[in-house]
């Protein structure tokens, strides 16, 4: 096991210098630099506050200097101040301004926050609408449960959030549609707290969770599937095992394995559909960060969600693979022997 | 192909993919107004017969502005999964037709694009370019082919080692040839399948950017942005969400079960009956 997460961690090595080399080319994308008017920079900010921003960017360096410097600035995860927002660190306070909190700090807990309620509701849905399908398949369970799933894939998250910010928020006032907080949030008792947090957190999160459902369940379906026409399912029933005890206990176990593998992969998804849901019900989480930083090219923001978002995802990844590894002895015994 | 064609769900994803192409293609002849036509005296009307889904903050027909903004999503939809596709499958068989280090660094590259959440990356590169309706296309183009990457190349290392693979190799065949004639054909069928799932979410992803205000700029109509005025007078005017959120969807749904359809009357496992 500690060779196997030992190899997992040699090889975040090249996935990490490939993405800051990823994120060097964005940054360099734009036509002039990033302090020029066509970069759209504010036009309003005086010569020499560009020159300074220059001197602190090293923006007149050879660009293979300025890489090295952004893969130390990287690894000592400093991204600097933001350009907006009265020029507030980008990922944690910092001694030096004890008043402003890292703009990514208060982000994230919220977008983790929204994905993880998500991620356990769709687990929540996903495995009885997979197991069911699969267990009736092609019988009118399995065809409804197919109906859901398309149209799953085809509704557009943000039209649907609409709807129900509509008729939900607006129509009925049962549900507040905008921020994390209502008015008056620090005078209240803390279970009301929870409850208003809550409240306004339940259409961004079946939102969120609308979107995994139908492809979480469809691969649970296809993999239990898979699982069910194995041999050791077959000597299972010639034993004369119940069909209960077949399916929970033989298949379901073996069809689960996979779907680690894929709730890691569906990190970045998740991470990067906050951003609709977030920027509609103006929601402090990180899409809604990372889309105000978009229209004010407020680039030390941009580089150091693009960076937090894709160690996040690096980090689900290995997470998932170490869970793998611990659940599946093949696995395991395939990379210690 | 015969076979696709008696594939229901295939059929059904067909139908709703040809009613939007035949309407895109031909909306300068069926289109009632101008999309750009503005009318003061007609603001927010709801629909009626004049105005079949109404019209918008500035009097301009929203049927009209949804059959324009038809050709938008289709061509983003073709011209980046083209994008994708085309980088996918070099990138794809170049890793798994001479394997080695080669493979290494192209599979290295797959994961470091699969890490950064695509949206984010997305955005990222729209946030320092114009947005603009090539710009979309390009960019969501090259945050898409790591999917193809993979199918590619898994399909030519298991079919590089299959007899007819390697009696032609024997017989001489140059790798251009081997490539070219023997192992592309033979992987077109989950090539197909996953450019047509992908131009579905590529017109999911356009619509996102457009409702961003990132994509496709007024007053050029997309289904994205019309939805974007939608937002704002969803109050006095449901019309403006409802439609283009509908053609949206079904468009998806089209392309959708036409690739799954296209996937299971192609995969030469379900020729036999089903189970």
């Amino acid at each position: 096991m500690t060779q196997y997460l030992l190899k997992r961690l040699f090889w975040m090595v090249p996935l990490l210098v490939g993405i800051s080399l990823i994120s060097f080319l964005i940054m360099h994308l734009a036509p002039g630099d990033i302090t020029t008017t066509e970069a759209g920079f504010n036009p309003k900010a005086s010569e020499e506050s560009r020159q300074k921003l220059r001197k602190i960017y090293h923006l007149d360096e050879p660009l293979i200097v300025q890489y090295g410097l952004w893969l130390k600035r990287m690894g000592t995860l400093d991204f600097g101040e933001s350009f907006a927002a009265h020029q507030r660190p980008v990922l944690w306070q910092t001694k030096d301004k004890p008043g402003s909190p890292g703009m990514i700090q208060e982000a994230l807990p919220i977008t983790l926050l929204i994905n993880i309620l998500g991620l356990v509701l769709i687990l929540a849905t996903a495995l009885p609408l997979g197991l069911i399908s699969a267990v009736y398949q092609n019988r009118p369970p399995d065809r409804a449960i197919t109906v859901f799933v398309f149209i799953g894939f085809a509704v557009p998250g943000f039209w649907l959030a609409l709807i129900l910010m509509y008729w939900l928020g607006v129509t009925h006032n049962w549900l507040p549609i905008s921020g994390i907080h209502s008015l008056g949030y620090e005078t209240m008792t803390w279970p009301a707290q929870w409850l208003d947090i809550g409240r306004h957190l339940v259409i961004p999160v079946f939102i969120s969770t609308l979107g995994g459902l139908a492809g979480i369940s469809l691969f649970v379906r296809n993999g239990m599937l898979d699982v069910l026409h194995q041999d050791y399912i077959t000597t299972a029933r010639a034993k004369g095992l119940s069909e209960p005890t077949v399916v929970y206990r033989h298949a379901l176990r073996n069809a689960l394995l996979p779907l680690i593998t894929l709730l890691g992969l569906s990190i970045p998804g998740l991470i990067g559909g906050s951003v609709i849901a977030e920027s509609l019900f103006a929601i402090p989480g990180m899409g809604k960060l990372f889309y105000d930083a978009v229209l004010m090219r407020d680039f030390p923001v941009i580089m150091g969600i693009l960076t937090i978002g894709a160690a996040l995802t690096m980090i689900g990844n290995l997470l998932a693979d170490l869970a793998y590894a611990w659940a599946d002895p093949r696995v395991r015994r395939g990379v210690a022997g | 192909m015969m076979r696709t064609l008696t594939n229901p769900l295939a059929r059904w994803g067909f139908g709703i993919i040809a009613v939007v192409v035949l309407m895109a293609l031909f909306a300068p002849w069926i289109a009632p107004y101008d999309p750009d036509d503005i009318d003061v005296k007609a603001i927010l009307l709801s629909p009626d017969a004049a105005h079949w889904m109404g019209t918008d903050g500035l009097g301009r027909d929203v049927y009209s502005r949804m059959l324009f903004g038809a050709r938008i999503s289709l061509l983003v939809g073709f011209v980046a999964v083209g994008i994708a596709t085309f980088i996918g499958v070099i990138l794809g068989a170049v890793a798994g037709f001479y394997r080695g280090w080669v493979d290494i660094v192209i599979m290295r590259l797959v994961d470091v694009m699969l890490a950064i959440p695509t949206f984010f990356l997305i955005l990222a590169v729209i946030a320092f370019l114009t947005p603009s309706i090539w710009n979309i296309m390009i960019v969501i183009g090259l945050t898409s082919w790591m999917g193809v990457t993979r199918l590619v190349r898994a399909e030519f290392l298991s079919l590089r080692e299959r007899e007819f693979v390697l009696s032609a190799q024997t017989l001489g065949a140059t790798n251009a040839r081997l490539i070219f004639m023997h192992l592309l054909p033979n992987s077109l069928t989950p090539i197909i399948v996953s450019t047509v799932l992908g131009i579905a979410s590529a017109v999911l992803v356009e619509s996102g950017l457009s409702f961003l205000g990132l994509g496709v700029q007024a007053p050029q109509a997309s289904w994205g942005n019309i939805l974007t005025d939608g937002k704002e007078y969803i109050q006095f005017a449901w019309w403006l969400s409802l439609y283009p959120g509908m053609a949206i969807l079904l468009t998806v749904l089209g392309y959708n079960l036409l690739g799954e359809g296209l996937r299971d009357a192609l995969d030469p496992r379900n020729t036999g009956a089903r189970d």
